[in-house]
């Protein structure tokens, strides 16, 4: 992620005009800005590697890292559709319905794995895609249009696996969430495997490649352009020539898109469709864009931050749960969390 | 709108009919009283009192020194004006004495005691009120909600709203414009706006009155009223700061005019004692010869644009006039004639009810501003905070915004060198000033905010341009530049529409003047035939037309 943050960096560099000093504060303002989220990332680090031995690995990282995919590629969907001043509440419950989709189409409909995953990311996207609709066309509070998603598509999900889990889906639906890159494992002579290197799991390589691309998109394209500028004034962009409804509902659709995808890997991880997962996602996906100081009034938001963000509650979820403290005390934690660092971020604003 | 008729009646020497209906208006705007009994009164019209001193002011933002060790003062009764270019820290100064802004170093003293306002509401406790620059009502109350916003009237724990309302109306009559204090702010023009602003500041009963560009929205006529609010207002002891880059009517009030130029104090003295040439010529650093440029070019006989009986409900109704290539047009008219309204339809942002436009002579359907945008018309809107600007992106991000393509290859990937070499250029044509391209727009002064409305459209190359009140709150030098641009696009074949409230420049830079009133369309005058009075004439309501 840090390649992310100096991308952005770069970008204002290379664009710097021509006093030396200013280029410097807009640096120090682009670090300043992750500082809250960066610092609590560093030092949350630093704690539960002194608190724990097990912490600080290799093994331990990559477990992390499989934790955060989910809010991570969750929370680059939110981020999105946050700068444009909307709310995505529905991805709990489309990444849901995605999962169920996929496995149902794998089992009772014998599909490939592939075929039937890329039909639950479809489902995704269309759910988005209503969403989108609802904001931009019927002028639903995007609060309402997603909420709404968000009941009717986990009762769909309830409803077409009679509220029941989907299993006996075969290794290959594991694949996506289970298999590594770069997975080293030496057989010993009495012929068990020992693993030398756990290798970089797909849901990470998916998270990162997505990463990358959105954040370019965001900063580099005039769609990025577009987005940012109907957060910060709806109006002086639909009176500039931004195809405002368009590029709102393309921001919905990304989020669905990615929600169908989260669904997917998920489901894959535990080899088995859970019509009752995800549950609350949206909230850490939110959570994770406003640590990483995205602001929900619109018009402001990096993926890089949002990235921070998922990271700072996936290694204080990770390391709690090492140090023993119970999930009930962990929700207190991660609450406070929040509050502080988005405090932080504020204060930073008021100056 | 009667009751700034009853002005132009006084000033221009209407017809018989026109000046009864104009005296009916003015009764009913003294039988309120326009100064209020309850204020202590003082026997001289501008005593000696320094009632606000500050001396050795300095304060910085990251990367700007906004003012460096400026004094100033004010007197009891008087009308103290600030002038100075954008940018020249005159706002600044003015948001330290409302509390907005705490100076980094330098004192204030109100009233002989020295005081540090930790927010703008410690200054008003004190008895200093500030209209801001930039409009800030919020959208969704009521004009009446808006002027008592954290001060309603109560009885018990609930809002006496049949006070609040008459209040506000109170305080509107006093002002003598006609806006009902029910209707929504949203729904309001910016001069409305900006009459609600004015109205809203007179209500808090101040002894120091900050008013930061008060007419940079308004048309002569509710100029006139505000006047005759300052007068009333300094014979009852009230000292007021003034700040306009309109110096042309500064002479009607003003006593003392004090010159920022960088952040540092360049003169104060009697306005009496200085001409509007000096001023200017301490504002800039350099004596200005001319306010218009020279027209270098002629309007050719091509029909450009052609628009016939355009009508929007309660807006305006069966317009038709016809805009040719090279040539500038100017819209004038009252607050509510309906020129921005006829604007924004044209360029697709309002929904017309009848009527047909003609590009080249070929009927154009134009559904949104993307259509309008796509068949090369471009409109500059004249509320910069509300419709013209992105406040959070930068100076690069906005000036841009209209012609991304402009900037980035096929794919929709932008170049950034591209994108700051272009606004680099545009930076150095309007002079706009700037810590560095990638400054959130929010930061700038108003007037530099205005120059990046106009570099927008500038960038976005067009075929009709409207700019609607494009040098509001843009100071004398910059303002001749935008005059000279204008005419070097008409030259090149363009057509531009200039809507504006200041005559002067109507008068000063167009080929031919439509004039409005409410809602319709009185003349269409050519410009060098006619004159300030014969334009007033046509804009307070007596139809007729000529060519
Ligand atoms: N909050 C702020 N942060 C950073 N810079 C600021 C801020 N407010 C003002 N400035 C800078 O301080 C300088 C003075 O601004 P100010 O608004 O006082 O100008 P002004 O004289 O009122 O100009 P105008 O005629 O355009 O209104 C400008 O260069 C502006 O960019
Ligand atoms: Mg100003």
């Amino acid at each position: 992620m840090t390649s992310l943050t100096s991308e952005t960096q770069k970008n204002q560099m290379t664009a710097g005009g021509k006093n030396e000093r200013f280029q410097l504060s807009d640096r120090q303002k682009d670090l300043l800005q992750k500082f809250a989220a960066l610092g609590s990332l560093i030092a949350l680090t630093l704690i539960f590697s002194l608190t724990s031995n097990a912490f600080f690995t290799v093994n331990n990282g990559m477990t992390i890292a499989l934790q955060v995919t989910s809010i991570g590629i969750l929370g680059i969907g939110a981020t999105c559709v946050i700068i444009t001043g909307g709310i995505d509440l529905s991805v709990g419950s489309v990444l849901a319905l995605a999962g169920v989709v996929a496995a149902l189409a794998v089992k009772e409909l014998n599909m490939p794995v592939p075929v039937a995953m890329l039909a639950g990311i479809l489902i995704g996207s269309l759910c988005g895609l209503i969403n989108g609709l609802c904001v931009t066309h019927l002028k639903l509070p995007p609060f309402i249009a997603t909420l709404g998603m968000m009941m009717v598509a986990r009762g769909v999900a309830l409803q077409i696996t009679g509220a029941r889990a989907v299993s006996g889906l075969g290794e290959s639906f594991g694949e996506l969430g289970n298999g590594a890159f770069l997975r080293i494992v030496n057989i010993d002579q009495n012929g068990f495997p020992d693993v030398v290197f756990p290798g970089i799991p797909y849901p990470v390589i998916l998270m990162v490649v997505i990463a990358v691309a959105v954040a370019l998109m965001l900063n580099r394209t005039v769609l990025g352009r577009h987005i940012y500028s109907i957060g910060s004034n709806a109006e002086a962009a639909r009176l500039s020539g931004v195809h405002v409804a368009r590029v709102t509902l393309f921001t919905y659709v990304l989020s669905g898109t990615l929600a169908g995808l989260t669904g997917c890997v998920l489901m894959s991880r535990l080899v088995t469709a859970q019509p009752n997962e995800g549950v609350m996602y949206e909230l850490d996906a939110i959570a994770s864009a406003v640590i990483g100081g995205t602001s929900l009034m619109g018009g402001v938001g990096t993926i890089s931050g949002t990235a921070i963000g998922a990271f700072v509650i996936g290694i204080l979820r990770n390391g709690l749960n090492m140090n023993g403290v119970s999930a009930f005390t962990q929700q207190i934690i991660i609450g406070l969390v929040i509050l502080g660092t988005v405090w932080i971020d504020q204060l930073r604003n008021r100056r | 709108m009667r009751g700034f008729l009853a002005n132009l009646a006084d000033r221009l020497d209407l017809p018989p009919r026109e000046r009864r209906h104009a005296q009916g208006a003015l009764r009913s705007k003294r039988g309120h009283g326009a100064s209020n009994p309850d204020r202590p009164t003082f026997d001289t019209k501008t005593s000696d009192e320094i009632i606000l001193r500050l001396e050795a002011i300095t304060k910085e933002f990251p990367g700007v020194r906004a003012l460096s060790q400026v004094p100033f003062d004010l007197k009891r009764g008087e009308v103290h004006a600030v002038c100075g270019e954008n940018g020249a820290g005159k706002s600044t100064l003015m948001k330290i004495i409302s509390g907005v802004y705490q100076p980094d170093a330098g004192t204030i003293s109100f009233k002989g005691r020295e005081h540090h306002f930790g927010s703008s509401l410690d200054a008003e406790t004190v008895g200093i009120a500030m209209i801001h620059q930039e409009l800030n009502l919020v959208p969704h109350l009521t004009v009446a909600e808006n002027i008592y916003l954290a001060r309603e009237p109560t009885h018990g724990i609930f809002i006496d709203k049949a006070k609040l309302r008459a209040d506000a109306r109170h305080c509107l009559e006093r002002l003598g414009v006609d806006i009902d204090p029910d209707t929504p702010v949203r729904a309001l023009s910016v001069a409305q706006c900006q009459m609600v602003e004015i109205a809203k500041a007179l209500s808090l009963e101040a002894e120091v009155l900050i008013m930061d560009e008060p007419t940079s929205s308004l048309t002569e006529a509710e100029t006139t009223l505000l006047f005759d609010v300052i007068r009333d207002l300094k014979q009852s002891g009230v000292g007021i700061v003034y700040i306009s880059h309109r110096l042309d009517e500064m002479a009607e009030i003003v006593d003392r005019v004090t010159i920022l130029r960088d952040g540092r104090h360049v003169s104060t003295d009697a306005f009496s004692a200085v001409t509007v040439d000096d001023i200017v010529s301490r504002m800039v650093g350099r004596p200005l010869e001319d306010k218009f440029p020279e027209r270098t070019s002629t309007p050719t006989d091509d029909v450009l644009l052609a628009v016939e009986g355009l009508t929007r409900r309660g807006a305006f109704h069966d317009i038709s006039f016809s805009l040719r290539r090279g040539e500038i047009l100017g819209f004038a008219g009252l607050m509510g004639a309906g020129r921005t309204e006829v604007a924004r339809a044209i360029f697709g942002a309002d929904p017309l009810d009848a009527g047909q436009i003609a590009l080249h002579g070929k009927p154009l359907e134009i559904r949104s501003p993307r259509d309008a945008i796509a068949a090369g018309i471009a409109y500059l809107s004249e509320d910069r905070k509300g419709q013209g600007l992105a406040v959070k992106m930068s100076v690069a991000q906005n000036l841009t915004l209209a012609n991304m393509a402009g900037v980035a290859d096929r794919f929709g990937v932008i170049d950034f060198q591209r994108e700051t070499g272009t606004t680099q250029r545009y930076v150095d044509l309007l002079n706009i000033r700037t810590p560095s391209i990638h400054q959130v727009v929010r930061l700038l002064s108003g007037g530099n905010q205005q120059k990046i409305v106009i570099g927008k459209w500038l960038f976005r190359d067009s075929r009709i341009l409207f700019f609607d009140e494009p040098t509001r709150g843009i100071d004398v030098g910059a303002k001749f530049a935008i005059y000279k641009m204008m005419d070097e696009l008409a030259a090149q074949g363009i057509g531009v529409v200039l809507i504006s409230s200041e005559l002067p420049e109507i008068l000063g830079v167009t080929d031919r003047v439509a004039v409005f009133h409410e809602g319709k369309l009185t003349a269409t005058l050519n410009t060098r035939d006619t004159n300030q009075e014969e334009i007033m004439h046509y804009a307070s309501g007596y139809a007729g037309t000529r060519s």
